[in-house]
């Protein structure tokens, strides 16, 4: 995997974060970690857009960010597993992986 | 009014989309801060409609609009690849986004 896909990966981690925040920040340090992951978030973003098809990037960037998003809450704050988000969970990913394997490597960047 | 809300919320996602490929070719400050009001207003208006609208329903229209309609764009105005595994790929993920946000 070249390194843009990642970073595109850790703009969804991050994205999980300020989500997160924005939901359950209630004091002045969760809220500036949230404003700090907003940031981080989208620098890596715009890095990954510089190489790779934009609208690649966003919709990965959207989709992985909103399954991870709901597996925090799942695990972290304690809302019902149901099966039926794991089955379009699973979908999203085959898509992710289905697009990384169509989507043209940058130039010099191999896998 | 909160359909036209999260309508306008999801037009400025799509434009955030068009100046992240701004952003990406030429890394300008002027470019950046219109990124930066772009998503301002997208999270803005999207915030609003949440008043009204139910939080998932919200969450599944504005990203339905913004994704698809930036990935739309950039195959139009900056010649990103129109191939069918590609937008069938896209579409998946959407697709299941959106059924994701529905049900949260």
């Amino acid at each position: 995997m070249n390194r843009y896909w990642i970073y595109v990966i850790l703009a969804s981690v991050f994205e999980v974060g300020w989500v997160s925040g924005l939901k359950h920040a209630y004091d002045l340090l969760t809220w500036i970690a949230t404003i700090i992951a907003i940031t981080v978030s989208f620098t890596v973003m715009i890095v990954a857009s510089s190489k790779l098809p934009v609208g690649t990037v966003y919709a990965v960037f959207v989709g992985l960010g909103s399954a991870g998003t709901i597996l925090a809450d799942m695990f972290l704050f304690a809302q019902p597993v149901e099966p039926v988000k794991l089955l379009l969970i699973g979908i999203l990913l085959a898509g992710v992986i289905g697009l990384k394997m169509v989507t043209k490597d940058p130039e010099g960047e191999t896998g | 009014m909160a359909w036209i809300v999260i309508v306008a919320a999801g037009l400025f996602e799509m434009l955030g989309v068009v100046l992240l490929n701004r952003v990406a070719r030429n890394r300008s400050i002027l470019n950046i801060l219109l990124l930066a009001a772009s998503f301002t207003a997208s999270f803005s208006l999207l915030s609003i409609a949440m008043q009204s609208l139910p939080m998932g329903t919200a969450y599944a229209i504005w990203t339905g609009i913004g994704a698809a309609g930036g990935a739309m764009l950039g195959m139009i105005l900056y010649g990103e690849s129109k191939e069918w595994r590609r937008i069938f790929f896209i579409a998946l993920i959407l697709g299941s986004t959106v059924g994701l946000k529905v049900i949260a």
